[in-house]
């Protein structure tokens, strides 16, 4: 796995603000088919977040709360993990392993969020580059 | 074991030789279409229908000799159809670059980038047919093979829609009139459709690696 986290990531990246209600979350999720949202920061001090439809389930719809009064901000994964984009998957792979986490961010010289990688788009890499050999 | 079925003679070797050539100018053509698609070349575009014929010419010769007697008969009409399959791939690619003569360049720029990922995954997505073609004769795993122009096809699918959105939402796109509007149309219908071509060659190439078993 020679290739950079650049050339697989996921650059469609679904924001969402963290003043946001997690019902708001919800319907995004809902309507793009996807399980995450990347949560922005208030302000530049602040740091970017991830809002997992695992977040919502356990921290929320399983505890009984009420979707459309809890904010983003309070049930965010804060901060995230993010990697430049000349990282290989290699890296990625033990980033994923160590942290128990699905998917990593990526980011640029400015540290803004530019992709996505995701178990998903590792296995695709994974089984083509084993069809080319 | 496999010679029981491909043969073993001279003209069938020609024949499976003959289609690792129309596959590898295949191969060429998309390169040649990723070429025009990066630097902009319109004159480039004509290197694309150079192949095309090259391809049919190729074509050709293995349909002769195909039943000229190569290969036992209920073969034959297999192959056939998997030639014909993959020149459907060469129409689009044609159609494709001969649309690029007549796209409006400020408006193509706006599409460049994905129209540039789809070029260079149908490159990818040739490549491992040709290798699927190959695990054919040798009998080897064709099923990742297959699986993996899946993968390619399901991420054309995406950057086909995200080339939808762009259009729909540009400015410039909405100046246009009916003929650049159907140049446009027909040049992203093709540059998507190649994928679909590869993929249903590579299910094809599948259906006869089950047919010999």
């Amino acid at each position: 796995m020679e290739k950079k986290v650049s050339e697989i990531m996921n650059t469609k990246l679904e924001t969402i603000s963290s003043d946001a209600t997690v019902y708001d979350a919800i319907e995004r999720l809902i309507d793009k088919r996807i399980r995450s949202l990347l949560v922005l920061p208030k302000d530049s001090k602040d740091d970017y977040g991830v809002v997992t439809v695992r977040n919502i389930i356990f921290k929320v719809l399983a505890q009984k709360l009420d979707p459309v009064k809890i904010k983003i901000g309070n049930i965010a994964s804060k901060p995230i993990i993010a990697v430049s984009k000349d990282t290989n998957i290699e890296e990625i792979l033990n980033l994923m392993l160590k942290n128990n986490i699905a998917r990593v961010f990526v980011k640029n010289e400015n540290n803004e969020i530019i992709g996505l990688v995701s178990f998903f788009d590792i296995l695709a890499e994974i089984l083509i580059e084993k069809a080319k050999k | 074991m496999l010679e029981k079925f491909w043969g073993s003679g001279k003209l069938e070797k020609k024949v499976l030789e003959k289609i690792k050539d129309y596959l590898n100018t295949l191969c060429s053509a998309t390169q040649c279409l990723k070429e025009v698609l990066t630097k902009e070349y319109i004159e480039e575009t004509y290197c694309v229908e150079n192949l095309e014929r090259e391809a049919d010419y190729l074509k050709r010769e293995i349909i002769s000799m195909i039943y000229e007697g190569a290969f036992l008969p209920y073969i034959r009409p297999n192959l056939c159809a998997f030639i014909e399959i993959t020149e459907k791939a060469f129409n689009y690619l044609n159609l494709c670059a001969f649309d690029f003569r007549y796209f409006k360049l400020d408006i193509y720029k706006e599409i460049k980038e994905e129209c540039i990922k789809v070029a260079d995954i149908n490159v990818e997505m040739c490549q491992i047919l040709i290798k699927g073609f190959e695990a054919l004769t040798k009998k080897d795993n064709l099923r990742e093979k297959k699986l993996a122009i899946r993968i390619y096809e399901k991420k054309v699918d995406d950057i086909k829609l995200d080339i939808s959105e762009k259009l729909r939402n540009s400015e410039l796109a909405k100046q246009v009139n009916f003929w650049e509007g159907k140049t446009i149309a027909e040049f992203v219908d093709s540059l998507v459709s190649i994928s679909d071509i590869i993929e249903d060659a590579s299910d094809y190439l599948y259906i006869l690696d089950l047919s010999l078993k």
